[in-house]
């Protein structure tokens, strides 16, 4: 008997108050947070949906790359999604960056309409036809940045619980400090809003980087333990955090082997 | 600081919408008007906002829909057909949002007499008439402050929709509720989608307080009833020009 998403939703919900289980600890009951999006069937989404989090510097860009190419050799179709990057706005939220006028509610729902229409119009369409999509960044980026910035964050869950469950969420955890120098080390600079600047921590930009980051990673710390994050040592190697990937990544769409050297187009990335 | 187990439930549980900040008393007021299209308030808002005007009141008048700064995205989204039920209504809500924190609640704070042409009541109808969750669109306004008084007019379907079609060559697509494939007919979609947003404002009659004014009076004798009423429930003496 087919049931519909909100009623298995409904007893899902009522499993978890029973038991007192924490979400995400065991196989999630559905591929929803909360309630499922207007007119989408789970059992439609035959694909997987991987995220990968961490700050800037930790190597989530890299990674992906990597990683789409090590799954298309194995025949899977990748689909990668990130922040700004939808049509509707992500023009826009690049514009309101660069003016420093936006207030943080605002902000905080102009990347919300950013992150739902790349998963209605983008994702779901990807994962009806079974692709393997790559997450850089995902909602709990966007949950920490405007957690820090004193939103509620019972307020932020509810915006996104209409969102899709990860297959697999990964943390690529570094240090502030490490962060700092592999970023001044790529762009000769630190981006405003990288580094907190909007929160007036301190005139110091090494200083305020520091301390934004220090309270992202805290967010990200609690959010880990809620939604059951695979963490990482983004300090490690490429090759080895790329192993650690692939093979969690091989276990969840039955891959068997996860030998995989990069082709010479990206063997620069392979330090 | 709220325990790990009350966080964990707040994802999936329908727990009561909390207010992302933290609520603060201000000396200004909110006066907020609200009703389907065609039901006369923003002609009746008018009237007011021109009275209190003329008497030298302390106002700032906003509407609902008017920032520049989501312009742009609302213009492609709607030219493209691109909006779903959850970005039409995420768009409007930072576009909200943005009047909220840089124009309402500052102005709020600095003693003013604001009034709203449409408010989040005119999302909640409408988000929830396309689909949307009503408990998610709570949560997701629930950063703005309570009106002082909230005004509903109401005109019976028909009136207020011959009122609109007949003053427009054409509906907007999203005006007409196309989106949601009700019917091919823009007229008739445009009729159905008004019913369900009407549907929906009655409902928030008792539950959020609505004062409700009948649509179908006497515009004069309805502004008369309304300047009565905002008298009775606002201390206008307090955004009355201060006499030297």
């Amino acid at each position: 008997m087919k049931r519909s998403a909100k009623t298995s939703h409904m007893a899902a919900a009522s499993n978890r108050r029973s038991r007192k289980r924490k979400i995400n600890d065991v196989g999630p009951p559905s591929r929803f947070y909360g309630t499922a999006l207007p007119g989408v069937k789970e059992e439609e989404l035959s694909g997987h949906l991987v995220v990968i989090e961490g700050s800037d510097g930790s190597g989530r860009s890299t990674q992906i790359s990597l990683l789409t190419e090590w799954l298309e050799s194995e025949g899977f179709a990748v689909q990668t999604m990130g922040l700004r990057r939808s049509f509707l706005v992500g023009e826009d939220i690049d514009a309101l960056l660069a003016e420093n006028a936006v207030t943080r509610i605002t902000l905080a729902l102009m990347y919300g309409t950013d992150f739902f229409d790349q998963l209605e119009r983008r994702i779901l369409p990807a994962l009806r036809s079974g692709l393997i999509v790559l997450a850089d960044r995902y909602i709990f980026t966007l949950i920490a940045r405007a957690a820090v910035r004193g939103i509620g964050r019972d307020y932020l869950h509810g915006i996104y619980e209409t969102a899709l469950r990860p297959d697999l969420t990964f943390w690529l955890n570094v240090r502030p400090e490490i962060a700092f120098d592999r970023e001044f080390k790529k762009s000769q600079t630190i981006s405003y809003w990288e580094s907190g600047r909007d929160m007036s921590l301190s005139n110091d930009l090494f200083q305020s980087f520091i301390r934004y980051q220090s309270m992202i990673k805290r967010e990200f710390e609690y959010l880990s333990k809620r939604h059951g994050f695979i963490e990482l040592d983004g300090e490690g190697s490429v090759a080895d955090v790329n192993g650690l990937l692939r093979k969690r990544i091989a276990a969840q769409l039955g891959i068997r082997s996860t030998q995989y050297r990069p082709s010479h187009a990206l063997s620069h990335l392979w330090r | 600081m709220a325990s790990v187990a009350q966080n964990i439930s707040a994802l999936t549980e329908s727990a009561p919408a909390k207010a992302p900040l933290p609520r603060r008393q201000y000396p200004g007021a909110l006066i907020v008007v609200e009703g389907t299209d065609g039901s006369g308030k923003s002609t009746q808002l008018y009237l007011l906002k021109r009275w209190l005007e003329i008497n030298g009141y302390r106002i700032h008048f906003t509407e609902w829909n008017s920032s520049p700064l989501v312009k742009s995205a609302t213009r492609r989204g709607k030219q493209r057909r691109l909006l779903t039920p959850t970005t039409f209504s995420l768009l409007h809500a930072a576009d909200f949002a943005d009047r909220c924190e840089r124009q309402i609640v500052p102005l709020l704070h600095g003693g003013y007499l604001v009034l709203a042409d449409r408010y989040i009541y005119t999302a909640f109808a409408r988000d929830a008439a396309r689909g949307c969750s009503p408990h998610w669109l709570r949560n997701l306004y629930s950063f703005a402050p309570i009106p002082d008084i909230t005004f509903y007019f109401r005109a019976p379907l028909e009136v207020a929709v011959n009122r609109i079609v007949a003053g427009r060559p054409k509906l907007k697509y999203y005006e007409a509720g196309m989106d949601m494939g009700i019917s091919l007919d823009r007229a008739e979609s445009f009729r159905i989608f008004q019913e369900r947003i009407l549907d929906n404002y009655d409902h928030m009659v008792e539950t959020d307080r609505f004062v409700l004014m009948d649509g179908t009076i006497q515009v004069n004798k309805l502004q008369k009833l309304m300047r009565q009423m905002l008298r009775e429930r606002v201390d206008l003496a307090q955004f009355a020009p201060k006499k030297k």
